[in-house]
């Protein structure tokens, strides 16, 4: 009988190519945000504010994780940024290595800023990193405040969470105390913006907050 | 279920080390497991099983030890044990968001003939 001594990080395939990605956006000084949040929770509508509101100031484009489908990187797509589809075929998060090749395709001189929406789940994504600066993870109203201490690893690595569909509010009985106060146990640093994709709320601050990451990162914004 | 994302990577880990060792099969595959890695056990398992099936790894134990979470403190520079919701230093009270331990997924070492 072999014993073998093999001390190796499983997921090490995935965080070897991340650090090479990271490497790669960093020499360009790109700011990568890897964006996360349930199913419906508002990540591309909240992307679409973003880009309406920042593609005058900042180079920027979006890799779109997705099961199957094109229609997320279609609504990106009609804003007039440059997108990249990736399609997981079913799996239920990206990988270091879908980034890897969607950056192959992407034209990275001169942007500044780099946002990989993650499909939607709470659970896998939080275990593969892709080579991004923050996590930023959206919850909405509608999914009630229990979620963060339901799927804590996710919040707990995130650096920003976006609590969206504030203008629904009134009809749930969410309660902003506990989650303010779950939260700041989980991370009792992590950032939070309360939003509104559909009024627009809040939006004002969660671009200032972006641009002055984009600005520390070398890149130059005309804002 | 990113469970069997993870076994393929760990079943690749594993075949290198068939070939290296000339291994014709198997026996026991020891695994450490971080309390913060969300990883269910149950699901790791039934993934094992499924994706072991007719390689020299079919039927091997598995052996998953858990790894406790821990943090350094910012005061008092001691580790501390801490979970997703008390993440408070008992000595000196203070937060910390430094984690030391808690997060591993790792393959610790294997046995085959």
């Amino acid at each position: 009988m072999k014993q073998i001594d093999v001390k190796k990080n499983i997921l090490q395939t995935n965080d070897i190519l991340a650090k090479e990605n990271k490497e790669l956006l960093d020499s360009k000084g790109i700011f990568t945000v890897n964006l996360l949040g349930s199913p419906g929770a508002g990540k591309t509508s909240i992307l679409e504010q973003l880009i309406k509101s920042m593609k005058d100031n900042v180079k920027l484009a979006v890799i779109e994780g997705d099961l199957y489908t094109t229609k997320d990187a279609e609504r990106i797509e009609s804003q007039g940024v440059e997108v990249i589809q990736v399609n997981t075929g079913g799996a239920c998060h990206l990988d270091a290595l879908m980034i890897k090749e969607a950056l192959n395709n992407l034209e990275l001189d001169d942007m500044k800023f780099l946002v990989i929406e993650n499909v939607g789940n709470l659970v896998c994504p939080a275990s593969y990193d892709l080579s991004e600066d923050i996590k930023i993870t959206v919850l909405s109203i509608t999914e009630g405040n229990d979620k963060p201490l339901k799927y804590p690893s996710m919040f707990q690595k995130s650096e920003v969470v976006i609590v969206n569909k504030m203008d629904l509010m009134e009809f749930t009985n969410f309660s902003m105390d506990e989650f303010y106060r779950d939260i700041k146990s989980l991370r009792n640093d992590i950032i939070v913006f309360e939003v509104s994709s559909r009024t627009g709320e809040g939006f004002q601050q969660l671009r200032d907050y972006l641009l002055n990451k984009i600005k520390e990162k070398g890149g130059v914004t005309n804002a | 279920m990113h469970e069997v994302s993870i076994v393929n990577d760990l079943m690749e880990i594993i075949q290198q080390n068939v070939v290296s060792h000339s291994l014709k099969k198997v026996t026991k595959v020891t695994l450490k497991i971080g309390t913060m890695t969300s990883v269910e056990e149950h699901a790791l398992r039934f993934a094992f099983e499924v994706v072991s099936k007719d390689t020299e790894v079919e039927g091997a134990e598995l052996k998953i030890e858990t790894v406790e979470a821990t943090a350094l403190c910012p005061q008092c520079e001691k580790t501390f044990n801490i979970t997703f919701l008390n993440k408070i230093c008992p000595i000196c009270n203070a937060y910390s968001n430094n984690i030391v331990t808690g997060y591993e997924l790792l393959i610790d070492e294997m046995e085959g003939e």
